[in-house]
């Protein structure tokens, strides 16, 4: 069964890029949410293997949607996308639940790496 | 990734030029508003997408720019204060920048460049010159206060050491979750360095920590070597004996009680939040209208079909017909409302320009934009954006005047510019209006008898409402001197003609003095059009029926006066001039002299008739808007494709009636022959 990915970014450009990256590495890409209300929503809905998550997005920030997200299931695997310069906000997210963090800019393999260790693949 | 390859970039380019464009309205904002953190924090996230997405396509430039750009805008926020001029005028600078790099990689990916010097240079120098609000906060990711950790003596120490990548780029975060992990396998009594310590550090960084913990070294080991950028891991057992069991860490929160706990919430939240939308490639939203209505004009030849049939079947026939055509008006119905676009998207730059024009002209002025969330028709706002400026170019430069002469009259400085769009039964009406000196009706007047649009005396002879719609005349509005600003050569007639070819009317109101109003009423939708089909020449056009008093025949000839251009026939007992569509287009008339059909059209309460070859009937068509070259043809306003699939140009009316030489205004041509 490939693991089911959750891709939540408010750039359409950046879920593009995501999505392409998971799905060339045997990913399926369950949902994607544009907002940190949608993504807590899709996560309840999806129950998805892994979750994507950008960090500064309209309605509901990326930290405080992770932070519902472990609370609704404190093993979810979430999986930060923070843009260069953003190390506190990555620092918060983590001590909001968030499993890991990649950091923009990224290549495929970049994700990939950070996205088996946490999956323990 | 090479970004010249990537296929996404007119993705990025689209939603940065969004992004940035929203920027801008922000930042008028802040210029005008005690900036509240909501401002702050939609200004933070545009800048921070633009970078985000920028660094995936490699475009250091626009990353090194938007970088510097929410630090300084994060430094801002946090300072809370009222934003200076200069720090303002620096966003716009850099806000402005980031457009036309993300213009010109649009063009040309590979014509990234870096960012300014002087730019980024400013930028550091204004951010620094602000406190670092993340610099405090590092004291809450000091987790450790090894007095308060109560160690069990019983347990094994572990002396670790844990090297990070060179690559790796957040050291601090990347050692929060190497703190996490230790805490997790046991009791963590000291870690050098915190990871607070660490950031904004790169090339890596040796962390070394002792554990208290009962577990095998290899499994703390492997543990640690499974996190990601971790390069190398060691574990040494550092005494104490004894192995007693210790209590396993405390527990998460278990998952039920946490859902009920966060129920409550995250629904309140989902109610703010609007509906779920997609992006739509504009131009498939355009090919699935013209299939609605492709599907609307077969349906009416199945029902003309369908009267050829006998009786006894065509009655159950027709009626299945008339069930799908209800359909089909339903689906068609929802296509033309997927396409509704917010007023907003005209206005959305408007603050932005009205700031520089305003600014640029010495005057001050206050823009309030009103029914943003009205909703048009996607082209009508696509049509609208270039007269929606002229209009709102014009009450800035003609209409409002500078602050002296404002308070010369009693008015306040700044003055007002008021942008509105309301829904009234099918139609959207947009008024622009500013409480400036209003129209010079005198100086209409005069320009008016000067184009020779009008006779002195019939100019005289104008009502003050009347007098107004002289500014739609081509020539008129157009000024002396044509300014950078409104000149252009474009003037009201061209505005006019913009509307008109939507479907819309355009009025003016204006008190001397107070100011004047633009009132543009449009269709909500480009919905279907009534076309008059008619042959001229060999080929058919159409005319909006909504111009068509009548139809008739005629037989100038008749009359007498052989070799006019322009004749006249009697219509509902008035004298109406009459013209030759053929001449009028240069086209060869294949009919020979004797009584013709004459299509008699009204426009501003001028009658006029044009003669064609022949009447062909009516047609429901979608308007679209004529491509290069035709589009530089008078007399045209569209096209369209007929259910055959044939294009069908449609006339406009009042190029037509220019073409014609009826330039006359309003009631100065009545009785004219």
């Amino acid at each position: 069964m490939p693991k089911r990915v959750l891709i939540v970014d408010d750039a359409l450009f950046m879920r593009n890029t995501l999505r392409d990256i998971f799905a060339g590495a045997g990913f399926q890409v369950a949902g994607e949410a544009d907002d940190g209300v949608q993504a807590v929503n899709l996560f309840r809905e999806l129950k998805p293997d892994l979750v994507t998550m950008d960090i500064v997005m309209p309605y509901k920030s990326g930290i405080d949607a992770t932070r519902e997200i472990v609370q609704l299931d404190p093993n979810a695997v979430v999986v930060m996308c923070s843009a260069l310069g953003q190390e506190s906000l990555v620092m918060e997210a983590i001590e909001a639940g968030a499993t890991d963090f990649i950091v923009k800019p990224f290549r495929g393999e970049d994700v990939l790496a950070v996205v088996k260790k946490v999956l323990g693949e | 990734m090479k970004a010249s390859s990537h296929k996404y970039l007119p993705l990025f380019v689209a939603e940065a030029n969004e992004q940035l464009e929203a920027l801008g309205s922000d930042l008028v904002r802040l210029e005008k508003e005690d900036p509240e953190p909501a401002l702050w924090d939609s200004i933070f996230r545009r800048v921070h997408s633009v970078k985000g997405s920028a660094a995936t396509l490699g475009f250091t430039g626009i990353v090194d720019i938007a970088h510097r750009a929410e630090d300084l805008v994060g430094r801002m926020k946090a300072l809370a204060a009222k934003p200076s001029r200069g720090q303002i005028d620096l966003l716009f600078e850099a806000s402005d920048t980031l457009l036309t790099e993300v213009r010109r990689v649009s063009a040309d990916p590979g014509a990234a460049g870096p960012a300014p010097p002087a730019l980024v240079a400013k930028l550091s120098q204004a951010a620094q010159a602000l406190p670092d609000p993340s610099a405090p906060a590092h004291a809450s990711h000091k987790p450790l206060e090894p007095a308060a950790v109560a160690v069990d003596p019983a347990l094994p120490r572990l002396e670790i050491s844990v090297v990070l990548m060179k690559s790796c780029a957040a050291p601090g975060a990347r050692a929060l979750i190497v703190q996490r992990k230790l805490k997790a396998l046991g009791t963590l009594v000291e870690m050098d360095p915190l990871p607070a310590q660490l950031m904004s550090q790169r090339g890596g960084a040796a962390i070394s920590a002792s554990l208290a913990s009962d577990k095998p070294l290899d499994e703390v080991r492997k543990a640690l070597a499974g996190l990601p950028e971790v390069e190398s891991v060691e574990v040494r057992s550092a005494g104490s004996a004894r192995t007693t069991s210790s209590p396993p860490p405390p527990a998460a929160p278990a998952p039920e009680l946490a859902a009920v706990m966060q129920a409550a919430p995250v629904i309140e939240a989902e109610e703010l939040r609007p509906e779920p939308t997609v992006r739509v490639r504009a131009l498939a939203l355009d090919q699935l209208l013209d299939q609605a209505a492709e599907v609307l004009h077969g349906i009416a030849r199945l029902r003309e079909a369908a009267k050829r049939l006998p009786e006894n079947v065509g009655g159950a026939f027709e009626a299945e017909v008339d069930r799908l055509r209800r359909t089909a008006r339903d689906l068609h119905g929802r296509v033309m409302n997927a396409r509704l676009t917010p007023f907003s998207a005209l206005t959305e730059r408007l603050p932005r320009a009205v700031r520089d024009l305003s600014h640029r002209l010495g005057k001050e002025v206050d823009l309030d934009v009103q029914g943003a969330d009205v909703e048009l028709d996607r082209n009508v706002i696509e049509a609208m954006g270039d007269p929606l400026s002229h209009l709102v170019r014009n009450a800035i430069d003609h209409g409002l005047e500078d602050p002296k002469t404002r308070e010369a009259a009693g008015k306040p400085a700044r003055g007002k510019l008021t942008l509105s769009a309301r829904r009234e039964r099918d139609k959207v009406v947009v008024d622009v209006a500013d409480d400036g000196a209003g129209l010079d009706a005198d100086r209409l007047r005069k320009k008016a008898v000067a184009t020779s649009a009008m006779s002195e005396e019939a100019a005289a002879a104008l009502s003050e409402n009347e007098v107004f719609e002289l500014a739609f005349l081509p020539g008129v509005s157009t000024r002396e001197t044509a300014t950078d600003v409104s000149g252009r050569g474009v003037g009201l007639d061209a505005v006019q003609r913009a509307v008109e070819a939507l479907g819309g009317t355009i009025r003016i109101r204006s008190t001397a003095g107070k100011g004047a109003t633009f009132s543009v009423e449009l269709p909500i939708n480009v919905s279907m059009a009534n076309l008059l089909l008619v042959q001229v020449g060999g080929e058919l056009y159409g005319i909006p029926l909504h111009r068509v008093l009548l139809t008739t025949e005629y037989d100038l000839n008749a009359r007498g006066g052989e070799g006019f251009e322009a004749r006249s026939l009697v219509v509902l007992g008035q004298l109406v001039r009459a013209y030759a569509l053929a001449k009028l287009f240069g086209l060869p008339s294949l009919l020979p002299p004797g009584p013709r059909p004459f299509v008699v059209m009204e426009l501003d309460g001028v009658l006029f008739a044009l003669s064609v070859d022949r009447l062909v009937g009516q047609e429901e068509a979608v308007l679209k808007p004529l491509f290069p070259p035709l589009d530089r043809v008078r007399g045209l306003a569209g096209v369209t494709v007929l259910g055959n699939g044939r294009p069908l140009l449609v006339l406009d009316p009042r190029g037509i009636a220019e073409l014609a030489g009826i330039n006359e205004p309003v009631r100065a041509s009545k009785g004219a022959a």
